[in-house]
Parts: C-alpha cells; structure tokens; sequence
C-alpha cells in the first residue's frame, strides 16, 4: 500500500470513528442546531490559546487566509473531565503549534466550529468527539 | 403537683413540639450502623455509562422506550415541538434535574454512609441526596429539580423513590410532567464492576403507562470527581426566541 493509499485509509477510518459517535449524548448542549453536523473541514494554523475550561474547551488557531491575513478560528470540544480520561493532558494543546482541525463548520459561517480531530506536526492525532 | 414541675412538664412539651416541627433529626451512626454498610452491595465509586466512541468500553445502549403520553400531554408536547426550540436551557447551564440527572455522558459518585446514599453527578456539579434512614417521603415537599428521594434496599437491590419535581424539569424533552410525578429507581450490581440502573418514571396525568429505562454504569476505581463549573466559559445560548447559537468572541489573554 504506497503512502497515499495509507493516509486515505487512515482518513476513512477517522471518519467512520467520527460518524459511528455523532449521535452519543452531549451533556450541555444540543450541536445540530449551531455545528453542521454533515460537513467536515480542515483548516491547518497555528494554535494561539487554549481554554481548557468547562463545559467546553475552546481551541483558538491562528489561520492566514488567502489575502495573506491572519485570522483567528474559535474551536469547540469536549470538556477537560471528558478530555482528561481519554488521554489528554492541559498541556496537549499549547501556544505556538502548528495543528491542522478537522471539524464540522458552525452553520453561521463564521470562524469556527466543532473541535474533531487536531493532527500535530510530529503526527499525534487528538481526538475530541463524544 | 409543684409549681416547679408544672414549669418542667412545659418546658418539655415546647422542646417537643420544637423537634416535631423541625426536618427529621438523624441519630448519630454507632459502629455496628457503620459496620452494617459493609454487608450490603458495594455499590460506592466512580461510575459512568460507556457508550460507543467512549474508549471502547462497551456496546451502545440498548434502544429505549418512549413515554407514552395521555392526550392532554401529548397536546402540550406537540405546542412545545411546534415552537421549534433549537435546545434546551441546559445551553444556558440551567441543570436538567430528574430524571434526566441520571442520563449524563458524565460520572456519577456514589457513597453509602448510615442513613443515606449520596449520589454526586460531575455534570453541573449537583448532588443527590437519598436517605435510607426509614423516613418517609414527606407527604408535599417543595418542589427541586432532582425531587426528594428515600431509598430502601429490597434483596440486593437498591430502591430509590422520588416525589416533588420543579416544573422547570421534563420527562423528556419537550414533554412536561404533572405535580404527580414518581420515580423508582432500582440501582443493582450485575457484574463486579457493572451497575444497572432501572429507572420508572409514574405519571398518571402525563403517562398512560409508567414509563421504564435501563442504563448500564460502568465502575472505574481509578477515577476521580472533578469540577464542573458551568458558567466558567459557556460560550453556547439559547436565547429568548428558542435560537441557539455560539459566542465566537475570543477570549482576553489570560496569563
């Protein structure tokens, strides 16, 4: 299997993880009606904050846009009790590096959304998706 | 009779009526009320619902019933629906309270001591207080979000009843429930580290029928209750409209 082939079924696998979880239980709030739950996008930044707060964390990324600008991107996840027993630590996620999100747009438009997956540049994969 | 007695004599009754009046007074635990807890099931710990997607630990939960409603709540059911609330106050941190308390992607602590279960939910911090004492449910308690519960322990089972819910709660969404509300739960230990959690809720003004749910808890001793501060960053609403949405503002540096 070349490289290629590898990353594309490594993707499909994430995906179908990402899908097989969409309907679990999400304690505070309802996504449908603010995340576009059929609709996944990557945008690739740098990570500028993070609140590891509840009942969500907030990942903030840095993304130059197309004209060059730098723009900020607001990403929801799961909660640091959720997150903490599933691997994550406050410092998993810190200023400075480079990550690239996969999440699922807020209907809005604007710049953010629901926190998936954050692949980092030495290729760990974080996961948020209840 | 002396004037001194019949000082006494009255002194006594206004103490008594006092007590009477006051909440039940627990007697203190002796060490045979403490030695007794170790006899029953143990179900004390950290506990959570495994769902798929939650570290593998468990198959999905089995597909539930629905309440079924008597015509007057499924009107009330259907004018809620036709309102199109994208969410409940619950995006505004308003606890859920019962039974819905219990349906969490978040753990539960349970603690046995003499005379009462105490059931700590991580979601929105809150606490449930079972008293096991013997009491009975008082006859018309203030309505709370998670009601007033006693619970007793028939066979390995433990019983939980729970009367007096807030009007701000629901059976499910969308669905109120009347000042008649009941609900039984029965918590048991089906494997070492496995707890069913049978949940009836009566209803007599909103149900035909009472309405049962099973949900399956795992045990995990090497887990922790942490914080759960609602209001520290919920960027989610639902406003007045029934609209959610998210306030995408980024936050002050914080150092």
């Amino acid at each position: 299997m070349s490289a290629t082939a590898r990353a594309t079924a490594r993707a499909l696998f994430v995906t179908a993880m990402i899908c097989g979880v969409a309907t679990s239980a999400r304690s505070h709030h309802a996504a449908a009606p603010v995340f576009d739950l059929n609709t996944e996008k990557t945008i690739t930044g740098v990570v500028k904050q993070v609140d590891w707060t509840n009942p969500h964390i907030w990942v903030w990324v840095d993304v130059q846009n197309t004209s060059g600008q730098v723009e900020t991107w607001g990403f929801e996840g799961m909660s640091p009790n959720f997150l903490s027993r599933r691997g994550w630590t406050r410092a998993s996620l810190l200023p400075g590096m480079r990550i690239t999100v996969t999440f699922r747009p807020l209907r809005d438009g604007k710049a953010g959304g629901m926190f998936m997956t954050g692949k980092l540049d030495d290729g760990k994969v974080l996961t948020s998706a209840s | 009779m002396t004037h001194a007695t019949r000082i006494v004599l009255l002194l006594v009754a206004a103490v008594t009526i006092s007590v009477a009046a006051q909440e039940r007074t627990s007697k203190p635990p002796a060490a045979a009320d403490w030695a007794a807890l170790a006899k029953l099931p143990d179900l004390t710990g950290v506990w959570e619902a495994p769902t798929v997607g939650r570290g593998g630990r468990g198959p999905a939960a089995a597909p539930q019933p629905v309440p079924q409603l008597t015509p007057a709540y499924a009107a009330k059911k259907r004018d809620l629906d036709a309102r199109n609330l994208d969410d409940t106050e619950a995006a505004n941190c308003l606890p859920t309270g019962m039974p819905a308390i219990m349906g969490h992607p978040y753990p539960y602590e349970f603690l046995l001591t003499p005379g009462k279960v105490t059931i700590v939910t991580e979601a929105y911090q809150q606490v449930r207080h079972i008293y096991t004492d013997g009491r009975p449910l008082p006859a018309d308690p203030d309505p709370t979000f998670n009601g007033t519960s006693i619970g007793r322990w028939e066979g390995d089972a433990l019983v939980v009843e729970t009367i007096g819910f807030s009007p701000l709660t629901t059976i499910v969404r969308n669905t109120p429930h009347s000042d008649k509300m009941r609900v039984v739960e029965r918590f048991r230990l089906t494997a070492p580290d496995t707890m069913s959690v049978e949940t009836t809720v009566i209803d007599p003004e909103a149900l035909t029928t009472p309405w049962t749910t099973t949900r399956m808890l795992a045990r995990h001793r090497e887990w922790t209750i942490r914080e759960y501060i609602c209001e520290e960053n919920n960027r989610n609403f639902l406003d007045a409209q029934g609209k959610a949405g998210v306030k995408l503002t980024l936050p002050a540096k914080k150092e």
